[in-house]
């Protein structure tokens, strides 16, 4: 049984046409003149618990949206959406008991009390039985090594410090789904180490399926084995990030370098691109093409220098598709 | 909710905790309340001194109106003036979402989280100021009449904290609302008078779409047997019923904005 299920889930914001001037503002209390923002636009996918899934997507792409109406904040527009079986908005206050929600740029933490207050409070709403309250407090603290700020003002603690008693204020419930909005935004390399190692063991350890958003890859390739990608509302890649690149219809590039030049050269395996007599480029059409199929289709005979492969960089995959914006879903 | 008997406390508590690092801003915010409702009783009083009668009601009777209408507004708003008032900033800056995601009732988390204690030097006014008043007008009291008032005492806190809700939620919808709280505040200043002094429209306002008459005047003219305009003899009856009744219209009004509620972005 999968533990999300959405199925072309829509979000459309409406926002009153704003006029100019008093009379303006008067006017638009009256009107039915919206401006409408689809946010998020048919998506649909299925989450197996145990499961730990990266969402990414430039701004303004429809991340934060997605995650507010799993976790029963936002009611959709269109589509069906299940978490734990349930409807999240109906059923929102059951659900909430089930999962936890971390915002990275919202603390939910009391500002002018020591964490260990906030957290305590939590026992008491989310009604955590002592002993078991008492053992993953003790073992989120080593874990996230918090001992030496736990019972400092949160006002007091830096963002790193803040984050990782976000985190582990979201777990002391034990919830089966961890929803995690830009958890790392703003985080210094070493911060953003811990919480990464952190979640990726609260995964696999306890078996908590994680949802979160982000910018940063470095966050999917540590923590999610599993990539959605959306743009503009509407889901462009689901599946693992070693196949976001061919997904995305970027290729490798092959250079053969020859002593002398062999002349013309085609090939089933590969197709030219770039011919500069002892130096061709190829592009290789398939993930599956390796160098070797390459080289056995060329043969012998031919005076081969160099080869040189060149992945291109997955960040820079990225950045040219947003720039694109390439719209047609490419999904495989 | 089931456990609301420990999330309330533990609310509350935690809520008191993180305030009691400035107590003296706290006594001295008392006691300015003090001084400013004091001395404009004070003036009311002198003003009836002079003239006799206010609609027909004499400064004793005033006094009792006056301390039921801030006894009832203290208690209703204790409960939901500071915190709806903030409902703007928690919708702008995002705290509503992470209020959304906690297993206990929206509403219980809101006013439990931010239990107003500052309305202690209202309520010591109003009590004693109704205690003397209570001593002053012709009223027989039985068991009945007795449990009667605070009856009305806990219908019109009920209209307030109601009242005060509606106009919280709306920042769900329009992000907007604290502009709405200014109109509230003309029609409470309206509603320490007695409501036959005013003009028709303004009566028939009060008793319907502003319902703030229901707050003070028409339960107190009840317990001192005035006649109340088109109300008459329901009065006792009215003034009973208009709490539960705002509050259930209050209730649907708070789901209708939490399912339209849009978040602010980002
Ligand atoms: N309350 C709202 N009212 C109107 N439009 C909104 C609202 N919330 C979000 N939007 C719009 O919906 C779209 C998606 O926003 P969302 O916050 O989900 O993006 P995101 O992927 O989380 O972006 P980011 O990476 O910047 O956090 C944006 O165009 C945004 O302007
Ligand atoms: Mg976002």
């Amino acid at each position: 049984m999968a533990i999300i299920s959405a199925q072309g889930v829509e979000k459309t914001f409406r926002q009153p046409k704003r006029q100019s001037g008093l009379a303006g503002a008067i006017r638009s209390l009256f009107s039915r003149d919206y401006t409408e923002v689809r946010a998020v636009n048919g998506i649909s996918f299925t989450i197996q618990p145990g499961e730990a899934v990266g969402y990414l997507g430039p701004n303004g792409a429809g991340k934060s949206t997605m995650i507010k109406m799993m976790t029963g904040i936002l009611v959709p527009t269109a589509g069906t959406l299940s978490v734990l079986g349930r409807e999240p908005h109906s059923n929102r206050i059951t659900n909430a008991a089930e999962i936890g929600v971390v915002f990275g740029q919202r603390s939910q933490l009391w500002w002018d009390l020591p964490v260990r207050d906030s957290f305590d409070l939590n026992r008491h709403i989310y009604d955590i039985p002592t002993p078991r309250f008492a053992e993953n407090l003790t073992r989120l603290t080593t874990m996230l090594d918090m001992g030496g700020y736990i019972d400092r003002p949160v006002r007091q603690l830096s963002l790193g410090q803040r984050m990782r008693a976000e985190i582990a204020m979201a777990l002391l419930h034990d919830p089966k789904i961890l929803f995690l909005d830009e958890p790392t935004i703003g985080l210094d390399v070493v911060a953003k180490d811990v919480v990464r190692k952190f979640l990726a063991e609260v995964n696999r350890e306890r078996g908590t399926t994680i949802i979160l958003t982000t910018h940063d890859l470095v966050d999917i390739e540590e923590i999610c084995p599993r990539l959605i990608m959306v743009d503009d509302g509407k889901l462009l890649f689901d599946g693992e990030l070693k196949h976001l690149r061919s997904a995305l219809g970027s290729r490798r590039r092959l250079k053969l370098e020859f002593g002398t030049d062999p002349g013309p050269i085609t090939l089933k395996t590969a197709h030219l691109v770039t011919d500069e007599g002892a130096a061709k480029h190829f592009l290789l059409d398939s993930e599956q093409t390796s160098i070797l199929d390459v080289l056995t289709e060329l043969g012998s005979g031919h005076d081969l220098k160099d080869v040189k492969l060149e992945e291109p960089d997955i960040e820079e995959v990225i950045r040219t598709f947003y720039k694109n914006k390439v719209q047609a879903g490419v999904a495989p | 909710m089931a456990r609301l008997h420990v999330v309330i406390p533990a609310l509350v508590h935690t809520f008191i905790r993180s305030k009691t690092e400035y107590p003296g801003a706290m006594v001295l915010g008392w006691l300015s309340q003090f001084a400013a409702y004091g001395s404009m009783y004070t003036a009311i009083s002198l003003i009836l001194a002079r003239f006799g009668s206010l609609g027909g009601w004499v400064w004793p009777e005033i006094a009792l109106l006056l301390s039921f209408h801030l006894l009832a507004y203290s208690l209703g708003a204790s409960l939901s003036f500071v915190q709806f008032r903030e409902m703007e900033e928690k919708v702008r800056i995002g705290t509503m979402d992470a209020i959304l995601v906690k297993p206990v009732s929206t509403w219980t988390y809101i006013v439990f989280s931010g239990l107003n204690i500052g309305y202690a030097g209202h309520i010591v006014l109003a009590l004693g100021l109704m205690a003397w008043s209570l001593t002053q007008v012709d009223v027989t009291w039985t068991g009945q009449s007795s449990l009667l008032f605070v009856c009305y005492l806990i219908s019109a806190a009920m209209i307030i904290a109601a009242v005060m809700t509606m106009i919280g939620a709306t920042a769900l919808v329009w992000v907007k609302s604290n502009h709405l709280y200014q109109i509230f505040f003309g029609f409470w200043e309206l509603a320490r008078y007695p409501l036959n002094i005013f003009p028709l429209p303004l009566q028939l306002l009060m008793l319907t779409f502003a319902p703030l008459a229901f707050m003070a005047y028409v339960p107190v003219a009840a317990t001192l047997g005035k006649p109340v305009p088109l109300l008459g003899d329901y009065a006792s009856a009215a003034a009973l019923l208009a709490g539960p009744l705002v509050t259930l219209i209050a209730m649907a009004h708070w789901r209708w904005c939490l399912r339209n509620y849009q978040g602010a972005g980002g």
